[in-house]
């Protein structure tokens, strides 16, 4: 009857040292318990209520107990509310985490800090009913558009006078028109100061930044045309860019067409920077990664923004006359969309690309070094982005490989061996601090991103070498058996076999392909 | 019917009762009549029987009450509603039978059987009823024996009266009937049922409390503003000032003055005291000047207390305020100033801002009260102050321009948690409550304690200064509260009688009034002078936390630990409009100047503006509805950042102050 069962009393009893309890007493004191312990527990609502709380803690029970006269239960550390932990294996059991603690460790361990004093501090919640966007208040959620529905509903429903305010005009305060000054001047002219680097972060988490993004994104436009040959002002502006993304407080939708083209400008310019020396690839691959997640935030939002971003990217990599800078932005845009883009787009063109790729990487053939260079970087990204495709597929599709490639494979065991073998420790270097299961799960671009740089470099390193010793990995005759270029046209259908398309990837690549693919499935091959 | 089988019901009745006196005379007659031949009337007989057989066994209740609960449920549609109002009383009488008999068990499972039923509604009674659980918490707990002892009222229409008395008689079940007849006072009414909702005394219970509010609130309540106040003065002449004429305003204000002593000399016996000026009191300057409004139709009442002397330099200060005040409705929503306490580490209790916003209070559990002036910390807050207040770029950053160690004066007297501190109107002093039972009194100026004030027996939960300064209200965990002067270390009135904790005090504007909310769900209105209990107003569901007098005193709003608010009338003790919003305590309540808007802050984080001119009209133009249909709409809902917000209070300026302690867990 009563919640408290007479087996408590009995227990209480006995640690109270009254061994011979009849069982009748504890019967007739459980209710009685039950009693007391609900009043002091109204009390205690009541000590909470007053201290403007409303969760319940040892306090406000010790203050309750002193109430009713009754000495306070000591040792429990005030302030924070207690955690219950659940106990393992029990539904409705719950402990304290209590733990004991070693009294010579308390007494040498350094001085905690002194926790800080009380402040108070002051900001406007409203002005005039409008709410600021301040750091102090609560971002808005919907900046606009919602409230003005909400408001014309709200008027509806009861007729009563609401005030709608006319459209104003847009006015920054000096405080914002001042940030704005600030930034825009650090980024053209100190973009490498530690300063930069606050007001990235500054823009990344501000949340009374909205008025400022159409000013910033016509500022970014504005001095991505102008300054295409200034390399350091176009990575800093991208980085701009970036921030404001982050920025949860952001409504950065509907600038988005305004942005957009700088993006892709960045990303597939003929010429970025004005000195050889200018590391651009290093900007296309970061305007890659930018296009790519701005598709995969807006993708739902605007359905049309993918493909109009693949279309665009998908012409340059196709048009021949484009330059190779041009072909390595668009591969790179493509393969950071991800491997069914990649498997899409890329795999069915790239027999005949090769084709048109191999002259300009051969010494003989094209004596520019600067254009043959830059052969090899289009080589080295083709190539990561079939190989992460190709990666994708066989996580996928584990079990079915296919067993005749085998014996594809067998040919050329002696040579794969050792080079696998070889490949094997950069392997491990590059995706071995990551158990092969949890790479799964990560998120595909930040996994392929990392991979994707060094392979490059290692690609073009391995190809240089394979120049000056004159010996291509892609010696062997261009147009292999009909079969690996037939696994590539079909790429695009699921039903391909990952075995099939990695064969014929091999025949395109050489072993360099063998790296993006892990240990334990590359030894089901072999 | 067999003679034999009727004697033997009874006998075992009998002593199934205890009736062994009865028993024994009846055996006795028994046995004299029993060669005489006798007569029995069946229907009698029959009745005997069913009382045998049924028992006084705990089944009986519950069967009574579970036949009447599906009954009632099942009925019409139509009448529904007032039957199942009955359900309630008969439920917790039931219980408190089986209880009382000593059925613990029983009565255990019939509660925990049918508890559902009523949770919605009476969700705290039935906590509290939950740890009865022998007839001695049923003695020990008052609210149970104000029950027992009482009847409640419960309105029923004519058929819905007739369906219940059928329904009991036919079906026989004389414990329910019973019940019903000892504890339930029907008053039937002709004509169609009422809703549930219009019918406030349907919502709680609260026993004999009901007849007496019922008369208390007959008693008449003079709810206008004081006579003579500076308002009042400032709208005959004030309009007439400028700021470049404050020269000439200063003699007026001396001619007022003047004008006064004779006046008030006759009505106090007082001869020199110069009345003080409200400054709660909502006259809008420039609203007031051009057109009627509910200030300027507020009827004038002369004082009960003596009021203390203002002097001219205040005098002067108010009225620049008032020259000065923003005009704010529900089209011109106020400006927010928040105070957030940072780094209180679950130790604030409650918090305070004097009239212009310089200084705010902060009590702790560790019984320290703290004073932050904020014109020495920065120079923003300085300027809400002296300047307009509607500088958009004075966004607080206040920590970093003080070097000194302490930003905050240390106040350090009490011994225990500080649950409530109040400004006085000048701002010089400072009155805290703590749970050590006492009141101090600080000075602003000596930074040091003045007096402590003893009479509480239990944690002191709220103290106000009135609006003119000098007298305060304080109410405690003893169920009372107390009205004190700031001269005499004794209370000047007691006011008794609350069922339970006074959780909350507020001044009436023309300070012959105080309000009293409490945990027993009322609020009660008190006569300063008398110290009687003037109005009793029913119909919150928990207790009450805040309460706010409209600037005219004829509105007060109270809000509760769920979160709903109620606007009252205080001459009818009617709740005006219910205001559902906020779904945590309302910690505080304000009321702008002018009386046009009332600011809610509540635990679930938010600043909420609701607008009261849209009820209070109606209310007006439609008085014999009595502002049914009239409700009070949400304006503006506020968010802060994971803050609760403690208090609230309007500037003489209608800027709106609002205090919370910034806490991470929310």
């Amino acid at each position: 009857m009563s919640i408290v069962p007479k087996e408590s009393i009995e227990v209480i009893a006995q640690s109270i040292g009254i061994n011979n309890l009849s069982s009748d007493a504890a019967l007739a004191l459980a209710p009685d318990v039950e009693y007391r312990v609900r009043e002091i527990m109204q009390e205690a609502i009541k000590c909470m209520r007053h201290s403007k709380r409303t969760t319940l803690t040892t306090d406000d029970v010790d203050s309750a107990l002193s109430l009713r006269n009754v000495e306070p239960i000591y040792g429990f550390a005030s302030g924070d509310p207690l955690r219950f932990k659940r106990a393992v294996g029990r539904k409705d059991l719950f402990y304290i985490d209590d733990k004991e603690v070693d009294l010579k460790d308390v007494i040498e361990a350094p001085l905690p800090k002194a926790p800080l004093d009380t402040a108070v501090v002051v900001h406007w919640l409203a002005i005039e009913g409008v709410q600021p966007a301040i750091p102090e208040n609560v971002a808005m959620e919907a900046i606009v558009a919602p409230a003005e529905n909400k408001r014309l509903e709200h008027r509806k429903e009861d007729a009563l006078p609401v005030d709608i305010k006319l459209p104003v005009k847009h006015v920054l305060s000096r405080e914002l028109q001042l940030y704005f000054d600030k930034i825009t001047e650090l980024t053209t002219n100190r973009s490498d100061s530690v300063l930069f680097k606050e007001a990235l972060s500054s823009l990344a988490t501000d949340s009374g930044l909205h008025p400022l993004v159409p000013y910033f994104s016509y500022f970014i436009a504005e001095e991505v045309t102008r300054n295409l040959n200034d390399l350091s002002l176009l990575v800093a502006l991208m980085r701009v860019v970036q921030s404001l993304l982050r920025n949860p407080h952001i409504h950065i939708e509907p600038y988005l067409h305004q942005l957009m083209p700088s993006i892709i400008t960045c990303l597939v310019a003929k010429r970025l920077g004005h000195r050889l020396a200018d590391d651009h690839w290093e900007l296309r691959d970061f305007s890659a990664t930018l296009v790519a997640s701005i598709c995969r935030r807006f993708g739902h939002v605007y359905h049309n923004l993918q493909t109009r971003v693949t279309k665009t990217l998908l012409n340059a990599f196709l048009d021949p006359t484009k330059a190779m800078t041009q072909h390595y932005g668009a591969i790179q845009g493509l393969s950071a969309l991800g491997a069914n883009v990649v498997r899409l787009l890329i795999l069915p063109n790239l027999e005949p690309y090769l084709k048109l790729l191999e002259p300009e990487m051969l010494l003989e053939k094209q004596k520019n070094e600067v254009k043959r260079n830059e052969a090899w970087r289009v080589y080295g990204a083709l190539m990561c982005a079939a190989g992460n495709c190709v990666y994708e597929r066989l996580k996928m599709l584990p079990g079915l490989l296919s067993r005749p490639n085998r014996q594809i494979w067998r040919a050329n065991s002696g040579l794969d061996l050792t080079i696998s073998n070889k490949r094997k420790p950069s392997n491990s270097d590059l995706l071995g601090h990551q158990p092969p299961l949890k790479k799964l799960a990560t998120a595909a671009p930040a996994a392929v991103s990392i991979p994707t740089k060094k392979d490059i470099s290692a690609a073009v390193q391995a190809g240089g070498a394979a120049t000056i010793s004159g010996q291509l990995p892609s010696r062997r005759e261009w147009p292999t058996g009909g079969d690996g270029s037939r696994a590539l046209t079909v790429a695009w259908k699921e039903e391909v076999d990952a075995g099939d398309l990695l064969c014929s990837l091999f025949e395109l690549f050489g072993e360099g392909i063998l790296s993006f693919i892990q240990p334990p499935e590359l030894s089901l091959f072999l | 019917m067999d003679e034999e089988e009727i004697d033997k019901a009874v006998m075992a009745y009998l002593r199934k009762k205890g009736f062994k006196e009865a028993e024994r005379v009846l055996q006795e007659e028994q046995n004299r009549v029993s060669s005489v031949g006798s007569r029995s009337d069946p229907e009698i007989a029959k009745q005997i029987l069913t009382f045998a057989e049924s028992g006084d066994g705990p089944l009986r209740y519950h069967e009574g009450y579970s036949k009447l609960r599906t009954w009632s449920y099942s009925s019409l549609d139509l009448y529904k509603d007032e039957l199942l109002r009955v359900l309630y009383p008969v439920f917790i009488h039931c219980f408190m039978d089986l209880v009382a008999k000593g059925y613990v068990q029983e009565a255990r499972r019939f509660f925990n059987c049918f508890r559902d039923d009523h949770e919605m509604m009476h969700k705290r009674d039935l906590q509290k009823f939950e740890g009865i659980l022998t007839p001695s918490h049923l003695e020990e707990m008052e609210f149970a024996c104000a029950l027992r002892q009482s009847k409640v009222n419960i309105k029923l229409c004519q058929y819905s009266y007739e369906l219940l008395l059928q329904y009991l008689q036919k079906t026989q079940s004389l414990t329910m009937l019973g019940i019903i007849n000892e504890h339930i006072n029907f008053k039937v009414s002709p004509g169609h049922p009422s809703s549930i909702s219009d019918d406030a005394d349907a919502v709680s219970l609260i026993g004999s409390s009901q007849d007496i509010a019922k008369q208390v609130n007959q008693k008449e309540v003079h709810w206008g503003l004081l006579e003579d106040s500076i308002e009042e003065r400032f709208e005959k002449h004030g309009g007439l000032l400028s700021d470049s004429e404050k020269v000439d305003g200063e003699n007026k204000e001396a001619d007022g003055e003047d004008k006064k002593r004779p006046v008030e000399g006759n009505k106090q016996g007082a001869s020199a005291k110069k009345m003080k000026k409200d400054k709660v009191v909502g006259a809008v300057g420039k609203n007031v000047r051009s057109e009627t409004t509910t200030v300027s139709v507020a009827p004038r009442v002369k004082p009960e207390l003596k009021l203390p002397v203002m002097p001219p330099d205040e005098e002067q200060s108010i009225l620049e305020d008032l020259r000065n005040r923003v005009q704010i409705s529900s089209l011109a929503l106020p400006s927010v100033s928040f105070y957030t306490f940072i780094n209180t580490h679950n130790g604030l209790n409650c918090s305070a801002v004097s009239h212009d916003g310089a200084l705010v209070a902060g009590g702790f559990s560790d019984s320290s009260l703290k004073v932050w002036d904020m014109s020495k910390i920065g120079q923003q807050a300085g300027s809400i102050n002296t300047q307009g207040e509607n500088e958009p770029s004075l966004n607080g950053h206040v920590l970093g321009s003080d070097e000194r160690k302490q930003p905050y004066t240390l106040f350090q007297g009490h011994a225990g948690p500080v649950y409530a501190a109040s400004f006085s109107p000048r701002g010089d002093y400072i009155l805290s409550s703590s749970s050590d039972a006492t009141i101090r009194l600080w000075s602003n100026k000596l930074n040091a304690n003045l007096v402590c004030y003893k009479g509480h027996n239990y944690p002191v939960w709220d103290v106000q200064f009135s609006p003119v300064g000098h007298y305060f209200a304080s109410s405690s965990h003893d169920r009372t509260a107390r009205i004190w002067s700031m001269d005499r270390i004794q209370p000047l009135r007691i006011m008794a009688g609350h069922l339970s904790d006074v959780d909350c005090v507020q001044w009436h504007p023309n300070c012959n009034y105080i309000a009293t909310g409490s945990s027993d769900k009322t609020v009660r209105l008190w006569d300063v002078h008398s110290g009687e209990c003037v109005r009793i107003f029913i119909g919150h569901r928990s207790m009450v936390l805040s309460l706010a007098m409209s600037p005219d005193g004829r509105y007060m709003a109270s809000g509760d630990e769920d979160g709903s608010i109620m606007m009252w009338d205080l001459s009818t003790g009617r709740c005006i409009t219910p205001l559902v919003g906020h779904t945590s305590c309302v910690w505080s309540l304000a009321f702008s100047c002018e009386g046009t808007l009332l600011a809610s802050g509540s635990a679930d984080c938010t600043v909420k503006l609701w607008d009261v001119t849209a009820s209070t009209k109606i209310s007006k133009t439609e008085e014999s509805r009595s502002g049914s249909g009239s409700r009070l709409r949400s304006l503006k809902t506020l968010p802060t950042k994971s803050t609760p917000v403690y208090n609230l209070r309007f500037s003489r300026r209608n800027l709106l102050f609002a205090t919370g302690a910034l806490s991470k867990g929310v």
